[in-house]
């Protein structure tokens, strides 16, 4: 029986491969929302002890400096360190010359970002020098950059041209995209714009994660009759609510996605159907020779589900390589959460779906082979 | 000689077509004597694919009875009825109705593998049954590379592969040109002859029935019994 479902897949290869590919292509699109969801809910998790504090209207407006005193004085805040995007141009606007650049205290940095390893000697020759900079490991490969190099970032955002000078590498353990991103001491730039003291967005580190709420409450509360008001937010929440800056992302990938399996059902439904419906006269004949209706069903449904779990195998091989070439380009534009990899859940659930589409495509020619009268099979031809 | 292995009793069928009930087939009666080859003949809407039909148990009669080696065949579910034919006919067909992706040894093999025989013995019959038909050097040949005659001979082999009591052949030269029509008709005899087979043959060709030791005429659903011939004993 295995032997006829085999060959009735490569009756028609052309037919086969092409709807395989329809699979594996929508399932690899599918598993890359999917895993792109997940990395984005599950950004810096390591850090839940570590909240957002910005603008209540928006991440582009920003805020008094002075906050970060009062913002300190909080009951459970161990440490906090400021963050302005500064952006701007390193030598020209193509986008493998676009990472993310960040003006920061490089006082307060290293006790907020722990996570990001720099040697004690680093660390000081960053605080010693107005002009100093640090980047990630990976960024720092990729550009051929060495301690002591001077780059230039011409400012876009803020009038300033900044000339840093190479005087740390940080590494971390686990995220390569957090290896992707340079910090700079912010007092250069404030200093070149007459100290306007306004700043996007401080780091809260906590002495823990059980402290989020209250503290989240207290910040909030604290400014809420200030001019300008704050909104506090877990690092993981942050980085969601600046990647929904461009629309219900969530939504839009489960939308795309859902639609992307309902149109493959359908296309793979039509190309069973009508593999199904050549065979008619086949399905009679073997229920001549004795096959029974639940034997035929059985058939016609493996063949579909080959197809499906093929998709699906196909899917799962080629989206590594497939995650490997799209994280790298989100990292190089500033997506800094954990790096896309294709885990047991989400490979699981590609299989899951390529059995689902398998069996659904087959069960109505199946079942229409099944209760397909002999004598009507056979006349179809005859 | 004279054991039955065929009986059919009173049977009608009729089909409905829109509104129009279409009696195909009106009372008939007949016996089948185990080891005879009987050749069906009659016009075309006679009825005599349906009682070949109803006779390999693929079709059911609206009344009637159909009995075939004492198994009455209005018993049976559709499940025990796939079962039954499976141990009790072959069926050769006008066009052949090869399974196109299998060669001709797995042609034959495939009603085998719904037996609990090993791939030994399934291999040790489907080349005694090759054998038998001639084709032995064709058996890793798939249809497209056989010519009509041939296929026939392997759709002849697949019906007998499994040995049933009683082969049912539905126009096997209707497709043929004379030579391999010759050729399949001298294996129907020779089945029946040397095998001892049981063949009822349907056939439009006279000289097709002629080879058949009893020939059976239907018109408008009705045996003519004034011209069921017996030839050559």
């Amino acid at each position: 029986m295995f032997k006829l479902i085999r060959r009735n897949l490569l009756r028609n290869k052309r037919r086969t491969i092409l709807t395989v590919l329809s699979i594996a292509i929508a399932l690899i699109l599918l598993s890359f929302l999917d895993l792109l969801l997940a990395a984005m809910s599950g950004v810096n998790s390591a850090n839940a002890n570590r909240l957002v504090v910005r603008h209540a209207i928006s991440l582009t407006f920003s805020m008094p400096a002075a906050y970060e005193q009062r913002l300190a004085a909080l009951e459970h805040v161990e440490g906090i360190t400021i963050m302005n995007w500064f952006q701007g141009r390193y030598i020209d606007d193509r986008p493998e010359n676009f990472f993310p650049r960040f003006g920061t205290d490089p006082d307060t940095f290293p006790d907020v970002f722990p996570e990001l390893a720099l040697s004690p000697g680093e660390i000081d020759a960053w605080r010693a020098e107005r002009t100093a900079f640090i980047a990630g490991r990976a960024l720092a490969e990729e550009k051929g950059w060495e301690i002591g190099d001077v780059i230039t970032i011409e400012g876009d955002i803020y009038p300033v041209d900044v000339e840093l000078t190479l005087r740390g590498i940080f590494t971390h353990a686990t995220d390569e995209a957090a290896e992707r991103v340079l910090y700079f001491d912010w007092q250069y730039v404030e200093e070149a714009l007459g100290n306007p003291g306004q700043i996007n967005s401080f780091y809260v580190l906590l002495d823990s994660a059980d402290n989020m709420n209250e503290t989240i409450a207290q910040a909030e509360a604290m400014f809420e009759n200030a001019p300008d008001q704050v909104r506090a937010e877990t690092e993981a929440a942050f980085f969601l609510s600046f990647i929904e800056m461009m629309g219900n992302v969530q939504f839009l990938f489960s939308a795309i996605g859902l639609a992307v399996i309902a149109s493959i059902f359908f296309i793979t439904v039509n190309t069973m159907a009508m593999a199904s419906r050549e065979r008619t006269t086949e399905v009679a004949v073997l229920r001549t020779l004795g096959f029974t209706r639940s034997r035929v069903l059985a058939i016609v449904l493996f063949e579909s589900l080959a197809v499906g779990v093929l998709g699906a195998a196909v899917g799962l091989a080629v989206m590594p390589v497939v995650t490997g070439a799209i994280s790298s380009v989100l990292a190089t534009q500033g997506i800094t959460f954990s790096e896309l990899r294709l885990g047991e859940r989400t490979s699981a659930l590609v299989m899951g779906i390529g059995v689902f589409l398998g069996l659904a495509a087959g069960l109505v020619p199946a079942l229409q082979a099944m209760n397909m009268k002999i004598v009507d099979g056979l006349r179809r031809v005859a | 000689m004279n054991e039955r292995l065929v009986e059919i009793s009173d049977v009608t069928k009729n089909y409905r077509r829109d509104e129009f009930d279409i009696k195909v087939l009106a009372g008939v009666s007949m016996d089948v004597s185990k080891g005879e080859f009987v050749a069906l003949m009659g016009p075309s809407g006679s009825g005599k694919s349906t009682l070949l039909n109803l006779l390999a148990g693929i079709d059911r009669p609206t009344s009637g009875l159909i009995r075939v080696a004492g198994q009455s065949l209005g018993a049976l579910n559709d499940s025990q009825l796939a079962g039954w034919r499976h141990r009790n006919i072959g069926f050769v067909f006008q066009f052949y109705h090869l399974i196109p992706v299998l060669t001709a040894f797995e042609n034959l093999e495939l009603p085998l593998t719904l037996t609990k025989l090993s791939r030994a013995q399934r291999r040790k019959k489907v080349d005694l049954a090759l054998d038998v038909v001639g084709l032995a050097d064709r058996k890793d040949h798939y249809p497209r590379q056989l010519s009509g005659g041939q296929e026939q001979r392997v759709a002849i082999a697949r019906a007998i592969v499994t040995d049933p009591r009683l082969v049912l052949a539905d126009e096997p030269t209707g497709d043929l040109d004379a030579a391999s029509a010759q050729e399949i008709l001298d294996l129907l005899a020779q089945l029946n002859e040397e095998f001892g087979k049981t063949i009822v043959m349907v056939t439009h060709d006279p000289r097709a029935a002629e080879r058949a030791g009893r020939e059976l005429h239907l018109d408008k659903g009705r045996l003519n019994s004034a011209a069921d011939t017996a030839l050559q004993g």
